[in-house]
């Protein structure tokens, strides 16, 4: 039987200094499609995406992956050194993308911040330069914890458009957002 | 076979009740045989040619030091365990046994201070075997240290496990050191290849007392382990029970 | 190979990260002989243990937000996700720092040695020591950093000083044998086996110690 699914989980708990998380949480997520988590706040969503990740273990339940490359991560933080300007940030990245840097960067609107030391820019654009970074690592799963954060309107509805063409080229989405996102995505609620 | 023998023991539970029993036996018999041999050792033995009755601290100086020793490769194979097989009795075992190895360590260097004023003429001496041991009792503090410092039980094992088994280099430089540099501490008297050195006057003594010596400290051991195993698990109902 | 090269260039742009320590040296090995009467004869005595705890000071320094700076910001999350062995980047990360500010040191350590026992001997037999006792304690500094990373990292610097000890009390043999001529090379293989075994072995235990604080 050919496996489809990229992520299988079944029945994933998570104790914290015995107290429980979340319990009995089963999905499966496929090429092609996203899967959105919901909850409020503490319900354990950075939690699920560390463990789908593989930094974490559950207490109780497994997770299957069956992927050909890395997963790629944004989290709450953005993985961006602050004493370095924004094209050596990314220059892992521009080693493996062919299309030069500034083409990319006048698609999020900082198109004449290469030079600029990542600390002298503002919290959105940061976390711009970091979804940029996230998108370029070209990988099958996009792991993304609350990505709107610190978006302005214009910032989010390029995100929007940008995770509808991932999902159009085969690849899959598993995020976590308070704000709906205007993607197909089936929903997980943390709250039970 | 092995893993149902350790999950058998694994249990804090079980350990506890076992240790109980056991508890009171060991205790009175071993005090006993300390006490005898500290009487024996002070009262009944001749005095030594070189050094007179200064040597009699050996019967304090050398169990302690023997124990602390032996402890620390105590706490090494429970963290061992503990990491490959994941039994948390590893891990409250080596948590309970370190400030009691901090102890002892801290009575060798303390008695062997005191032996050294009539024999070496001064109380401190910087010599390999001294260094070593004052190393190993930095290593208790440290341990210790470390595993309060962290306010999650789970990481603080394993981190606890890691370092007992990195610091473990410095057992075989204490036991080594008395052969790899020209010292100013006599090396082994007692070996397994070869005739003691000392005198049977003086042997059967030493040996008594590091039998009872070693049978205090594992009372020591079960109280700490019995305080922390209670500590731990304060949220589980069989120690609602128990209390 | 890429990945060694951001870790390089992050280095290196952060001047206080490898600056700092060798500036700190340097002032340690200058004040040493003002603190001294400059013409006595002890002063080459005393120098060699003076630059071996300046050696192991500033090591110690240098490793004072290795993987602080990294936990923070999270790359050291992305790290562990993207690469298959984390002890290797570890083991590149590491190797850096010696590069950067190891490296360094042990010259301006040896040119020091060179002014004070004005011998070109001795200071050319005390480079490779220097050069292979500031890697070492750059790997146990980094492991003890480790252990503490969520803390703050004195405290775990400073549960590994005791490991060190031993190794400084090798360190003080070996120029007694370089003054007397005799066993420097048995004491350079065994520093270069010991070196051997930590450069395998710290990276492995540092990469599951990280895995274990991100969890």
């Amino acid at each position: 039987m050919i496996m489809t699914y990229l992520i299988k989980a079944e029945n994933l708990s998570y104790k914290i200094n015995e107290k429980k998380l979340f319990q009995n949480i089963s999905f499966e997520v496929n090429a092609n499609s996203a899967l959105h988590i919901t909850g409020s706040n503490g319900s354990g969503k950075t939690t699920l995406l560390r463990i789908i990740l593989g930094i974490s273990k559950p207490t109780r339940g497994s997770i299957e992956t069956n992927l050909t490359s890395d997963m790629c991560y944004l989290g709450h933080k953005n993985a961006l050194k602050q004493y370095l300007t924004v094209e050596d940030n990314l220059i892992l990245q521009s080693i493996q993308h062919n299309k030069p840097l500034d083409t990319l960067l006048k698609d999020i609107d900082l198109y004449d911040k290469l030079d600029v030391v990542v600390s002298n820019l503002s919290f959105g654009q940061q976390k711009k330069i970091a979804l940029l970074k996230v998108f370029l690592n070209e990988s099958e799963l996009l792991v993304l914890d609350e990505p709107c954060v610190g978006l302005d309107g214009k910032a989010q509805t390029f995100l929007t458009s940008f995770l509808q063409e991932e999902l159009g080229k085969n690849k899959s989405i598993i995020f976590s957002s308070h704000i709906n996102l205007n993607i197909d995505a089936k929903s997980i609620n943390l709250d039970n | 076979m092995i893993k149902k023998f350790i999950h058998q023991f694994a249990s804090p539970k079980t350990y506890l009740k076992q240790v109980d029993k056991a508890y009171s036996f060991i205790f009175f018999t071993s005090l006993s045989i300390y006490l005898i041999a500290i009487f024996w050792g002070l009262l009944l033995t001749p005095e030594d040619f070189v050094q007179g009755h200064s040597y009699r601290i050996i019967y304090l100086h050398v169990p302690a030091s023997f124990i602390s020793q032996s402890l620390y490769l105590g706490m090494a194979f429970a963290s061992a365990i503990f990491l490959i097989w994941k039994v948390k009795l590893s891990a409250y075992l080596v948590r309970s046994i370190a400030p009691i190895g901090a102890m002892t360590t801290f009575i060798a260097l303390v008695s062997g201070s005191i032996w050294g004023i009539p024999t070496w003429g001064t109380w401190w001496a910087w010599d390999a075997r001294i260094i070593s041991t004052l190393i190993l009792f930095i290593m208790y503090l440290g341990l210790i240290s470390l595993h309060d410092s962290f306010t999650n039980n789970e990481k603080a094992d394993k981190f606890l496990a890691i370092l007992v088994l990195v610091g473990s280099v410095n057992i075989p430089i204490i036991k080594m050191s008395v052969e790899w540099w020209s010292t100013l501490h006599q090396s082994a008297s007692i070996t397994i290849t070869q005739k003691p050195a000392i005198d049977p006057s003086m042997l059967y003594p030493l040996f008594a007392s590091a039998i009872g010596f070693t049978g205090l400290v594992i009372c020591l051991v079960i109280l700490s382990s019995k305080l922390h195993i209670l500590d731990r698990e304060r949220n589980k109902s069989w120690v609602k029970d128990y209390v | 190979m890429n990945i060694l090269y951001f870790e390089f260039l992050k280095l290196r742009k952060k001047s206080r990260g490898w600056l700092g320590p060798i500036l700190v040296f340097i002032l340690i090995m200058t004040a040493f002989p003002l603190t001294v009467e400059f013409l006595n004869e002890d002063l080459e005595q005393a120098f060699f243990s003076i630059l071996w705890i300046a050696v192991l000071l500033v090591m110690m320094l240098a490793t004072e937000d290795i993987f602080l700076e990294d936990f923070n910001d999270g790359s050291l999350e992305q790290l562990v996700i993207h690469t298959e062995s984390l002890s290797f980047v570890i083991g590149v990360k590491i190797l850096i720092y010696w590069a950067l500010i190891g490296i360094p040191v042990s010259v301006i350590g040896s040119i020091y040695c060179l002014g004070i026992t004005s011998s070109y001997e001795m200071a050319l037999l005390i480079f490779p020591v220097l050069l292979i006792s500031s890697y070492i304690f750059l790997n146990l500094f980094c492991f003890g950093n480790s252990l503490t990373l969520t803390k703050g990292s004195v405290l775990g610097t400073l549960i590994t000083m005791p490991l060190l000890l031993p190794l400084l009390v090798v360190l003080g043999k070996v120029v007694i044998a370089i003054n007397l001529g005799l066993n420097y090379f048995d004491f350079l293989i065994l520093l270069l086996g010991v070196l051997s075994i930590i450069i395998v072995t710290i990276p492995l235990i540092i990469s599951f110690v990280i895995r274990a604080h991100l969890e």
